[in-house]
């Protein structure tokens, strides 16, 4: 028992991979993962064609045909190509988004539990204003002051990503706040930064790493759709939401321009669900055996 | 008589709470000087752990004062208040949450030492070997996570990082209660020894007498966030002049059956410190409470040189025949025993336990 209570006390412990890859869910969800950023990072090298290269003899083949295994889109594009740039742009949109809200968020919700009786009360009531705007909203308004593009959808979910993590942050915040080694810490002297840099900000990074890769499903699913909607990445821009948006209107003759996206983008948000999920019952010393 | 290490006056925490304000610490003073260990002891919830807080400023006091090395730390601005910090440390009670999991021994207790800016990193691993072999832990520990460690080792390591900035005084919040017995023991006799070895002062919450009876230089009983009596260990034991203390002392587990019911128990609960009573705290439980008790604050008044006791009768109580021996049970005094039969192989620094 205190051996098992001694190991969900190691930080650093050997095992945490170990312990993903028992669940064959999130092994599954892992190699996932590392396949499509494999398959992102690599796109220039491994896509057979360029992606705005249109055949238009090609146009609507369907998947299968010769040289065509995804088939060609309206335009006669290499649908295995578009989907590999729609991957690496939906990817980086999401990771910067998250990456961006993320690190604003964090920071607000450590200043918030830190400064409790400063910050508190008004970093949250923000926080509590800006969820009450749905992120979709947030894209409109965004949107119409920048003009549609990729880096519009990044402003917006990005904003939107702020208070979900300010809260994240600010409860483990709080929590790990009333552990001794804090007010040790206080104790030695030393100044607030480095108290919350190097004692607070490690201490609470497993609830906030978990829900940053559930976030970040999120985030490339609601990318996707203000994409959908016209908001976002602009033809000929390959993006998953995109794609999606332009394949829509051959839905009867050609299903497959838009539902192969439509399942590149219901992977993704799956795999980073089971993920996440996987890293918190990982990271939970409360829920291993 | 220089003036003393650390000198708390008045020292008062309240928090306001729905419903009135709880008045944790309600106008504490003691002073204690170098090289002197100063016990607190009392119930849970009296406040004692809040007093050493307030000592340290890691929570601000509500009114009072407290000076360290003669400066008023109160009133310090935040960088004073960091390089005063030097002069005062604290170990907490439990081992488990007051080291950081995510740092090595090694760069926990060089931690005070970089944020102090003392020497270079070459240095500063000489420091924290030395400091491991201090407190008998080896070297090459260093480079191990808490989790890899006992209760007592850990606890050892927070000595370790409190003395890391050579302090005068330590501020020991029940250092040892969360350990088991022979742990006490090792970790009660570590400090011992690093008093004599280093000077330290010591301010030693406590709630086990017997660890107070072998640790303390002078005892300081507090009840409802005020001290009801102090004295020096000695004629506190022998000679209680407050009758929570004697409670107190005579609550110790009495295991010889001829003894039993010779001292009546403390009826009824600890009052609120939401709203204490008026007079004496102490009036509600008191065996010996008149009408004076329950309508005037007792005075501190001195009843032998350096016994204080805040009690109208403090004179007037009776003698102490029926507290077993010098105030300790048989188990007690063979803890005791077992604290000092554990001190020879204290000084060998040992990397079993």
């Amino acid at each position: 028992m205190s051996a098992t209570t001694a190991e969900a006390e190691a930080p650093r412990r050997p095992g945490l991979l170990a312990r993903l890859l028992r669940d064959p869910a999130a092994a599954g969800a892992l190699i996932f993962t590392l396949l499509l950023l494999a398959a992102a990072a690599l796109a220039p090298w491994l896509a057979p064609t360029d992606p705005l290269d249109n055949n238009l003899a090609l146009s609507m083949q369907p998947p299968g045909s010769p040289g065509l295994p995804l088939g060609a889109d309206a335009q006669g594009r290499d649908m295995v190509t578009r989907m590999l740039f729609g991957l690496r742009a939906s990817l980086l949109m999401g990771f910067s988004a998250t990456l961006a809200g993320g690190v604003v968020g964090v920071l607000l919700g450590f200043l918030a539990a830190f400064y409790q009786r400063w910050l508190d009360g008004p970093i949250m009531r923000l926080m509590d204003m800006m969820l009450s705007f749905p992120a979709i909203l947030v894209g409109l308004a965004i949107a119409a002051i920048f003009g549609p593009g990729l880096s519009s959808v990044v402003l917006a979910l990005a904003i939107a990503t702020v208070p979900l993590m300010a809260r994240i942050a600010r409860g483990s915040a709080l929590v790990t706040m009333r552990l001794d080694y804090i007010e040790a810490a206080r104790a030695i002297g030393m100044t607030d930064a480095r108290l919350i840099w190097r004692h607070l900000a490690p201490n609470c990074l497993s609830a906030i790493f978990v829900f940053t890769t559930l976030r970040f499903g999120q985030v490339i699913l609601l990318g996707s759709a203000l994409s959908f909607l016209g908001l976002g990445a602009q033809p000929p821009t390959a993006e998953l939401g995109a794609m999606a948006s332009e394949g829509r209107n051959f839905l009867f003759f050609a299903p497959h321009i838009a539902v192969i996206p439509c399942i590149g983008i219901f992977a993704i948000v799956l795999a980073f669900n089971l993920l996440g999920d996987a890293l918190r019952d990982a990271l939970d010393p409360r829920l291993r055996f | 008589m220089s003036a003393p290490l650390l000198e708390v006056e008045g020292l008062a925490r309240h928090w306001a709470v729905k419903g009135g304000t709880v008045r944790a610490v309600d106008g504490v003073s003691f002073a204690l000087g170098r090289g002197e260990t100063l016990a607190l002891v009392g119930e849970s919830g009296c406040g004692k752990s809040t007093t050493a807080r307030l000592a340290l400023r890691l929570i601000e006091p509500t009114a009072g004062r407290v000076r360290i090395d003669g400066t008023d730390i109160t009133g310090l601005s935040g960088g004073a208040m960091r390089r005063m910090r030097r002069q005062a440390q604290i170990i907490f009670q439990d081992p488990y949450a007051s080291l950081n999991p995510r740092l090595t021994v090694g760069e926990a207790i060089a931690e005070p030492l970089i944020v102090h800016g003392i020497g270079d990193a070459a240095s500063r691993a000489a420091r924290v070997r030395e400091l491991l072999g201090l407190v008998g832990l080896a070297a090459w520990q260093a480079g191990r996570f808490p989790h890899e460690f006992s209760g007592g080792q850990r606890q050892r390591i927070g000595i370790a990082r409190a003395l890391a900035v050579q302090p005068a005084l330590i501020i020991c919040d029940e250092p040892v209660s969360a350990l088991d017995v022979s742990i006490q023991a090792q970790v009660v006799n570590l400090l011992k020894d690093l008093q004599a070895r280093l000077g330290l002062a010591y301010l030693f919450i406590a709630h086990d007498l017997a660890v107070v009876k072998h640790m303390a230089d002078r005892v300081a009983v507090m009840y409802l966030g005020r001290i009801m009596e102090v004295a020096d260990k000695r004629s506190l034991f022998a000679n209680p002049r407050h009758p929570y203390t004697r409670a107190l002392l005579s609550a110790i587990p009495q295991p010889d059956p001829r003894r039993r019911g010779m001292v009546k128990p403390l009826g009824g609960d600890v009052p609120s410190p939401l709203n204490p009573p008026p007079g004496c705290r102490f009036h509600t439980r008191c065996p010996h409470a008149e009408a004076i008790c329950r309508e005037v604050e007792p005075p501190d008044v001195e009843v032998a040189p350096g016994h204080r006791s805040a009690c109208h009768f403090a004179a007037a109580l009776p003698p102490v025949e029926a507290l077993a021996g010098e105030g300790l049970s048989p188990i007690a005094a063979r803890r005791l025993a077992l604290f000092a039969e554990r001190k020879p192989t204290q000084s060998a620094p040992s990397t079993l336990t």
